[in-house]
């Protein structure tokens, strides 16, 4: 399990992290999204344990990330700017990683250089952005851990290794339990892997919900109100509201049954209640938070 | 479960060595050049080598060359093996490893020193070998320089780490460490010539009272490879003499070794400091220039202060230093040169802390002290608040003086001469309390001597060097004016300096007499009338020392006249007496005087006569072997240089024993010209 506790950061005084709180359930996929600077790649750093917080805690099955090397032999990161010697080949940053890492296993190495296919005596800096992705992603499976943090992590990749990639990650979540966190912008993607999802922005975390509480406690509804009828009714709690002709989009926090019940009471000609995508969530959520596209004319 | 400490990762380790193998192997290769350059010395020359003439070798390369490459390699080393802190991509890969702070910074601190030794390593394997191959072997030697060097790379590699710790940015780390490295010897010279500009006495001589900061300055300057040499006779059946007289090296001492230790140890007090600070790092301060946050003022006015004093200085000289009134600085001007050269190197080190040139807004509090720290500086210097220019140490503060004056060095202990001592410092107080007449009294230093005007006034240069019992010293340097009128007025310096100079006391200190640290050691002596100079032996020395013991007693010689002109009445010889004194930094010091012989000296005369020595013939006067340069003859140019003598008149003949000459033309002669003879 992950467990971030009132993390505070803060960077000649302003607080990148300001009371960051959030949990990751062991062996789930936890997708953590939020605006650009809201805290992500900060929170990563933090679980790594490149950074100490200010105050707080972070922490990983139970014990404290900082300077904990038996706890971070278990970690594998793959940061959004992966790190590799100047001159090294994936072979040189095998030999660097397995000399760290006690679970490396060669066994998996091995499988996994069928899967991507590099050739691992060329220096990485040769090889495309992409490529060094599917590097990073190798050397991490490889070091078997049982926490995988990643940090944009198939940004580069094309679709076919996106899903190749997700797909192993997958296979660890499901054969050895391993927890992992994503920070990702592309929300569709997330929305197909990640059981639990947080929601940051400004150096806390929103909310975080399990996906399916989280399209349960919002919904989407496509209303047409009887003739007559051509605003929404001031006394519905509506997050977001737009009109298509006599259609009305109606964006309400609660689920989808009580959602209906309010509507219905204003007698419409039709209430239809349809499931929020992750962006749609993750966008009318930022938006009660002063985040939202603003209709600016150039 | 916390982790078990780990200080060692071989993985790291190697992954170090061999990620940074150019800069061992570069710096191996060079290093085998040397011994290669030796071997083919040996080779070609058929010498053989002694074991004590490499260990002097040795001891050299400790001494002088080691400390300059291990400050240039070790900076190198540390940019490199400490390299990750400085970019968020690096850092960030590795501090996520598992392995903590202290396995990280132990391992990169072994790998480092690696790199350093293994190319002192290669150079001395090679020289060992070579050694041993031409049976110069000798394992005392090579061990101390072994352990010296050893010992010299750990310093300036715990050093570099110490600053790797500090800074943020690779670039900031070798500017950062060779500025901390001379910033002693930097500021002492800044300090000292600054301060002259302002204090009577001082002449902005580098003090060295703070060297040991600066530890490159400071071991080249202590460190000392003691040779001793005997004369051994050499047989030779085909010499005529049957042998020759060579110099064999007896003994090698390497003096003040122990200043290795001391800086090894201050290099483990570096590193205990380096580790608290990697403690303490914060992995986001990768690329700032100064990472630790309390340090950051520190900088931003240390580079103001360097900023006023070095960049205040060099605007002043362009600036005002034409209008300047007098010697010394004027206060007004030099305190806005150096608020406007500090307000510079204020905004130019906040600029690199902040990455940015937005540091203006709020900048008035810094920028107030700047200001308030040249104009507090400039006026404790021009009116000498801390009484520096007036400051005369008591005789129980010191521990020797030595006095400069008359063409003669004198040095005075404490409770051995309180007497004379006494004297000296009621003579610094006198020139000290006499400054202003000093500093605003002018005379032109010429004086038409030749033309018979008497010489009223003199300058004297005055050396005054106290070496105090904490260790450090009080130097101060005048020149000052003499005048007769002064000289018989009592209480004036000139008058006390007189006193002093020309005591009978003082006529013995020059000589040396009856000071057991002094030994007379030899001479030398060099007629001006042919066979060139001779060295005297120590005997011959003492002798001609002890019968110019007899003239000085008998007043024939020692009354230093202030105001004497060259009137050539003295001996044609230059004859020098050298003494020798053990020096407080071990070895020996010299000590010479510069002796006169005029007629008159008798005693010395005599012995140097007996001794063979000079010849009866080399003892003519300046006058009489110059005659041109005295009497007529220089009248006579002193006269053609005043305009006295017709122009287009010119000298044309000589003749000394008639003492007559003839001024003439092309067209013939036209005046005579006589001295002392009248036609």
């Amino acid at each position: 399990m992950i467990e971030v506790k009132n993390a505070v950061k803060k960077f000649d005084g302003f607080a990148a992290l300001d009371g960051a709180t959030l949990s990751v359930p062991a062996g789930s996929v936890y997708g953590l999204v939020g605006p650009n600077g809201a805290g992500k790649s900060t929170v990563i750093r933090h679980l790594t344990g490149i950074y100490r917080q200010d105050e707080g805690t972070v922490r990983l099955g139970g014990e404290d990330v900082w300077e904990n090397a038996a706890l971070k032999a278990r970690i594998a990161a793959i940061p959004d700017d992966w790190y590799y010697f100047m001159q090294s080949t994936v072979r040189d940053m095998m030999r660097f990683y397995r000399g760290f890492y006690p679970a490396f296993s060669m066994e998996r190495y091995e499988k996994l250089k069928e899967v991507f296919q590099i050739d691992e005596k060329r220096a990485i800096r040769r090889l495309s952005k992409g490529m060094q992705k599917q590097a990073a992603f190798w050397l991490a499976l490889s070091c078997m851990p049982d926490y995988l943090i990643l940090d944009e992590p198939v940004d580069g990749l094309d679709p076919v290794m996106r899903r190749q990639v997700w797909s192993l990650v997958m296979g660890d979540v499901s054969q050895r339990g391993t927890t992992v966190l994503v920070s990702s912008h592309n929300l569709r993607e997330l929305e197909d892997v990640c059981d639990h999802v947080g929601i940051m922005d400004r150096g806390r975390v929103l909310l975080e919900r399990s996906l399916a509480q989280l399209q349960d406690n919002m919904v989407k509804l496509q209303v047409v109100f009887k003739d007559g009828v051509n605003e929404v009714p001031p006394e519905l709690p509506v997050l977001h509201a737009s009109r298509v002709g006599r259609i009305h989009t109606l964006i309400m926090r609660m689920n989808a049954e009580e959602a209906t019940a309010r509507v219905s009471a204003y007698d419409p000609l039709l209430v239809d209640a349809v499931p929020l995508t992750l962006e749609e969530i993750f966008i009318y959520e930022l938006g009660g938070a002063d985040y939202a596209v603003k209709d600016i004319v150039l | 479960m916390q982790s078990r400490t780990s200080f060692f990762n071989i993985t790291l380790f190697r992954k170090n060595l061999t990620r940074f193998w150019p800069l061992w192997g570069m710096a191996s290769f060079l290093g085998c050049l040397v011994p290669l350059a030796a071997l083919l010395q040996l080779m070609h020359g058929g010498w053989d080598i002694r074991p004590l003439e490499v260990t002097a070798a040795y001891y050299s390369v400790l001494a002088y060359a080691a400390p300059i490459i291990s400050l240039l390699y070790a900076v190198l080393c540390a940019m490199l093996v400490w390299s990750y802190l400085y970019n968020t991509r690096s850092v960030g890969l590795m501090h996520t490893l598992p392995i903590r702070r202290e396995g990280l910074f132990f391992t990169s601190f072994l790998s480092g020193m690696a790199m350093l030794l293994i190319p002192y390593a290669v150079t001395g394997g090679l020289c060992v070998l070579i050694s041993l191959a031409y049976g110069g072997f000798e394992p005392v030697g090579l061990l101390v320089t072994v352990l010296g060097v050893l010992g010299e790379s750990f310093f300036y590699f715990a050093s570099a780490t110490l600053v790797a710790f500090v800074v943020g940015n690779i670039f900031a780390l070798p500017a950062l460490y060779f500025l901390l490295h001379f910033l002693a010897v930097l500021l002492d010279w800044l300090l000292s010539t600054f301060a002259s500009g302002f204090l009577f006495g001082l002449n902005g001589s580098y003090s060295g009272a703070a060297e040991c900061l600066s530890p490159t300055v400071y071991l080249i300057g202590k460190l000392r490879v003691d040779n001793t040499y005997e004369e051994v006779f050499v047989k030779d059946a085909f010499s005529r003499y049957g042998g020759y007289t060579d110099s064999v090296l007896s003994e090698v001492r390497l003096e003040n070794a122990w200043v290795i230790g001391v800086y090894a140890l201050a290099g483990v007090v570096f590193l205990a400091l380096a580790y608290a600070l990697y403690r303490r790092r914060r992995s986001e301060s990768a690329g700032d220039v100064v990472a630790v946050g309390w340090m950051k003022p520190l900088f931003r006015f240390g580079i103001a202060a360097l900023a006023a004093l070095l960049g205040g200085r060099a605007l002043y000289a362009l600036i005002w230093e034409q209008f300047q009134d007098g010697n010394y600085y004027d206060v007004l001007p030099m305190a806005v040169c150096m608020i406007v050269a500090g307000v510079i190197g204020y905004y130019a080190a906040s600029m690199l802390l902040a990455k940015s040139l937005r540091v203006f807004k709020g900048s008035w509090k810094g920028l107030a002290l700047v200001a308030a720290g040249c104009v507090l500086l400039c006026c404790t210097l021009r009116f000498d608040v801390l009484g520096i220019a007036a400051r005369v140490p008591e005789i129980s503060e010191v521990k020797e003086v030595e006095l400069y004056t008359a063409g003669n060095t004198y040095t005075f202990y404490p409770g051995e001469e309180d007497g004379l001592l006494e004297q000296v410092r009621t003579l610094h107080k006198a020139i000290a309390a006499d400054a202003d007449y000093v500093q605003n009294r002018y005379w032109p230093y010429a004086v038409d001597t030749a033309s018979g005007e008497e010489q009223v006034y003199t300058y004297e240069y005055i050396r005054l060097i106290y070496t105090l019992s904490n260790g450090l010293t009080v130097e101060r340097y005048y020149s000052v004016p003499l005048t007769r009128e002064r000289m018989d007025t009592p209480g004036t310096y000139d008058y006390l300096l007189d006193r002093l100079v020309n005591s009978e006391a003082m006529k013995a200190k020059r000589l040396h007499v009856g000071d057991s640290r002094y030994t007379v050691s030899g001479g030398w002596l060099y007629s001006n009338r042919g066979n060139g100079g001779v060295d005297l032996s120590s005997r011959e020395a003492a002798q001609v020392l002890e019968a110019l013991g007899k003239d000085a007693a008998a007043g024939a010689w020692g009354t230093y006249d202030w105001f004497s002109t060259d009137d050539g009445g003295a001996y044609a010889l230059d004859f020098e007496l050298t003494f020798t004194r053990p020096s407080v930094y071990g070895g020996h010091n010299t000590d010479w005087i510069s002796i006169i012989l005029r007629p008159g000296m008798d005693n010395t005369v005599a012995c140097l006569l007996d001794l063979g020595l000079v010849t009866e013939d080399q003892l003519v006067t300046y006058a009489e072997l110059y005659p041109e340069d005295y009497g007529y003859e220089a009248e006579y140019n002193a006269a053609a240089l005043s305009g006295r003598i017709p122009a287009g008149a010119e000298y044309a003949y000589e003749d000394p024993s008639a003492g007559v000459g003839v001024i003439g033309g092309a067209d013939g002669p036209t005046e005579i010209f006589t001295a002392g003879v009248t036609y």
